[in-house]
């Protein structure tokens, strides 16, 4: 197991450098000027060159690329052009917010997964009426369910708020939910709860579905197998062989499409958050790209990547842990 | 049971269920729920929804943005403004109660209003304008071109300040008017949060000004309190709070203020929402006079418009009245003039394009079949991009193969450092000057070092003329040099814009809290109906 982690840890660091050098080589070829960001569109273009070269934005770009590194090592992620504050202070303040909103989603998809799974491998009666109202809204751009989700619960039946986190964590965590759990204040967490709701059962659709179907798919197949066939006719009650025999040999393709879709939910974020105003890294991310704010989004987008590789390489140790083979 | 795949039909069946429903809600909420006006606040709260984050700090010397002007303008003052609730451009009294100007246009005397203390308790004194025009040219944001012509101020007594200016400047007062011009602050306050920055990290979370609000809550993308300041001179409105929430979403800040969380949006919804809200009895719609303007240039680096003859040939072309009727409606009129609306007086800058699709049909008949060009706009401006869509069209019926393109922001401004990038023609939905001086329009729309010159379509005797009349104020030199560049063909005046306010039945003071300059409002003009 040391080996495997070492080998994950070795990877994912090549993988980060080349994610941050393919970010500045885009930075590079894009049209953008991201002192306009730092000064203002209508800046005088005088005053824009005495900026470029006070930014270091002359500088050829290896030689921006190794500050860049160097400087990333030192927990320095740079000054964002459009905040002016550090990208680091601002990555503190934003990413909270979303892993919040993503772990809850996660907890759901693969709640709601689960559920889509075993309700259709063991033919649950009613089932169809879970599955199918979750595979219409699946289909669905996120935009629009959560547009939709709005005028329904908001505009119309006024039951629950349209945007942002409803309060401002003070806590050590940054989590409104932990936080408010630790400092022993229901109302926030109420309000925490309620503003979660929407964005976080839209975020969690589509990857529900996903997992879902490919749980499904292992399952049956597991259900099919030569074993679970004597262990039913042992006279094992059906819950006991899908618990004992039947999810843990189903479980790899299913964690594998978890990790995948985590990553996946940590990039698609961005629009859940734009229309719900959730101030997080998504809405962070889209007003730094049309202002080329470099430093924000080579910062965003390292720690997208680094959440990606982590999340998928937690999702090969639990594979490797469900099923020992694969650790052979 | 195999887990069978979804075929194409059904997929599509079960995207058309998943839409109807979505759809079916989105027409109930159109009409903008029930009938009855939302009630007013009762604690004191005005809650004004921004769209889009400030986009940098709310620092008077570094803000050179849009939106963030309602946190600005709200906390901090400068010597000058201009008159509210007017139509044309007159420069107004704030923290200085009036002023003389030598008829050089080099030194500038200023009264400063007595009995006027910044939020942190200083007093506000002549010391203080020499330390906030210092800290600007110190901290060179996008608009330090505004004090950087200073050459001295002198403080002869407290409510004195004497300010000379390193060569003639007409346009000085205009400068201390724009809502990007500098605004005093506490120079107290900003020797004890200096840091190492000139009390920039400070000023992103807090305010050192003497306006009638005090930011007591910055959180970046998400929203920014203003309180009430207990000591401002002047008069005081109900609202003892105004909430700034960061709306992400248009349509979210659309259900927000339908549902009465927001009382009132400024500048920011799109054309395409007039219907929605103009003539509605539920709601307040003021069109409110500003500088700004939709504009058409044109690209003499690129081979379809490098001559003069195919450039005044597609500026005849354009249908002004459709685009501003069929797009803008009643938030613009059809622009007259190569200036802002009012900004030279006898109108002596009268545009002289007449509309005349003919010479450019005739013009299409010489290219070869087929010949391509692009209309851009700023794909953040959907009033840009429906206009683009109407110019393109008709373009296409004179046998171009014309097509309309969004561009970024950042690539629009990009431009100017080689136009070959840029598309052969680009509709600008909605800009203007900082100030109202007509140098402020010429130099920066005109003059290819000006900064918003996109493609660097140049004219030396424009640029003369310019530099000529800002010295001396001289109105028919301003003139002189708008018609020399309308000449040249690169640049039309398509409509003056308004600022479109909507806002809840209650609030009242909406025309009165607003100036041709500001594009937002003055939250302590604002009151509740009775």
């Amino acid at each position: 197991m040391t080996r495997f982690l070492l080998r994950r840890t070795g990877s994912a660091v090549v993988l980060v450098l080349v994610l941050t050098a393919v970010v500045f080589v885009l930075q590079a070829v894009s049209p953008g000027d991201p002192v306009k960001a730092y000064l203002g569109n209508n800046a005088s273009p005088a005053a824009i060159a005495a900026q470029r070269q006070a930014l270091g934005l002359n500088d050829p770009l290896p030689v921006q690329y190794f500050h860049y590194i160097v400087h990333a090592l030192q927990g320095n992620l740079g000054m964002s052009l459009r905040t002016r504050r550090p990208v680091m202070a601002d990555l503190h303040d934003f990413l909270p917010a979303t892993v919040e909103l993503v772990a809850v989603a996660f907890v759901l998809a693969l709640l709601l997964g689960s559920l889509y799974a075993v309700s259709g491998s063991l033919r649950w009666p009613g089932g169809a009426f879970f599955r199918g109202p979750l595979l219409v809204l699946a289909t669905a751009p996120p935009f629009l369910l959560a547009l939709g989700g709005i005028i329904l619960f908001y505009a119309q039946l006024q039951v629950l708020p349209a945007a942002g986190r409803g309060v401002d964590s003070t806590g050590p965590s940054g989590f409104v939910l932990i936080d408010s759990i630790l400092g022993g204040d229901a109302t926030e967490f109420v309000a925490g709860v309620q503003h979660l709701v929407l964005p976080a059962v839209i975020l969690s659709i589509a990857p529900s579905i996903s997992i879902g179907r490919i749980l499904r798919s292992s399952l049956d197949s597991t259900l099919a197998s030569d074993y679970v066939r004597t262990a039913r006719s042992k006279g094992l009650r059906p819950i006991v062989v899908l618990g004992k025999h039947v999810v843990r040999n189903s479980l790899g393709p299913g964690l594998s499409m978890a990790g995948l879709q985590l990553g996946f939910m940590f990039a698609g974020v961005v629009v859940v958050e734009q229309v719900f105003s959730w101030p997080g890294i998504g809405n962070y991310l889209a007003a730094s790209i049309p202002t080329s704010d470099f430093p924000a989004i080579a910062g965003v987008t390292l720690v997208l990547g680094i959440i990606y590789i982590v999340a998928n390489a937690l999702v090969d140790v639990l594979q490797a842990l469900a099923d020992p083979r694969l650790n052979a | 049971m195999k887990n069978a795949p979804l075929t194409t039909k059904t997929r599509g069946v079960i995207a058309a269920l998943a839409v109807i429903p979505l759809l079916a809600l989105a027409a109930c909420s159109s009409s903008g729920g029930s009938n009855t006006a939302n009630p007013a606040p009762t604690d004191g709260v005005l809650t004004v929804g921004l769209l889009g984050d400030i986009g940098q700090p709310p620092d008077p010397d570094i803000y050179y943005a849009n939106n963030g002007l309602a946190i600005v303008l709200n906390t901090y003052e400068g010597l000058v403004q201009y008159q509210n609730n007017v139509d044309t451009v007159k420069i107004a009294p704030r923290l200085a109660t009036k002023w003389t100007v030598n008829k050089a246009n080099t030194v500038y005397t200023f009264t400063l209003r007595s009995g006027v203390t910044f939020h942190d308790g200083t007093k506000f004194t002549s010391e203080a304008v020499k330390a906030s025009f210092d800290r600007r040219n110190t901290v060179k944001g996008g608009a330090a071109y505004m004090t950087a012509g200073i050459k001295s101020v002198a403080t002869p007594d407290d409510l004195t300040a004497v300010v000379t200016l390193k060569k003639a400047n007409s346009a000085f007062l205009d400068y201390l008017a724009s809502p990007f011009g500098p605004k005093m602050e506490s120079p107290t306050g900003l020797e004890k949060n200096a840091g190492s920055d000139n009390a920039q990290t400070y000023l992103q979370t807090h305010d050192l000004g003497t306006g009638p609000y005090e930011l007591t809550s910055a959180k970046t993308g998400t929203k920014y309190e203003l309180t009430q300041y207990d000591g401002y001179w002047g008069t005081k409105s109900p609202f003892t709070k105004v909430d700034l929430p960061v709306y992400s979403d248009a349509s979210a800040l659309q259900l927000a203020f339908d549902s009465g969380d927001v009382s009132a949006i400024v500048a920011a919804l799109p054309s395409s929402s007039l219907t929605k809200y103009d003539g509605n009895d539920k709601f307040n719609s003021d069109f409110l006079p500003t500088l700004q303007s939709a504009l058409l240039t044109v690209n003499p680096s690129k081979e379809f418009f490098a001559n003069k003859e195919a450039r005044t040939a597609f500026m005849q072309s354009i249908n002004q009245k459709q685009l501003v009727k069929e797009v803008l409606g009643a938030r613009s009129s059809v622009a007259t003039t190569l200036y802002a609306k009012g900004m030279i007086a006898d109108g002596s800058d009268k545009q002289n394009i007449s509309y005349d699709p003919t010479v450019f049909a005739a013009y299409a008949k010489t290219l070869p079949a087929g010949t391509a060009m692009t209309v851009g706009y700023a794909s953040d401006n959907t009033n840009a991009q429906a206009m683009a869509n109407i110019v393109t069209a008709n373009l296409q019926n004179d046998g171009i193969k014309a097509t309309a393109q969004g561009y970024p922001t950042s690539q629009v401004f990009g431009w100017a450092s080689d136009p070959t990038k840029g598309p052969d023609a680009f509709i600008d939905g909605n800009n203007g000057p900082d100030g109202g001086s007509p140098y402020m329009w010429g130099h920066v729309f005109w003059d290819k070092t000006g900064g918003i010159n996109y493609f660097l379509c140049d004219s030396p005797s424009t640029d003369a003329d310019l530099n000529e009349a800002v010295a001396t104020g001289d109105t028919s030199l301003y003139a002189k040099a708008a018609q020399t560049y309308s000449a040249t063909g690169c640049y039309m005046n398509l409509s003056y814009n308004k600022d479109w306010v909507v806002s809840q039945k209650w609030l009242t003071g909406v025309a009165e809290a607003h100036n041709i300059g500001a594009n937002e409002l003055d939250f302590s003009k604002l009151g509740i109906a009775k």
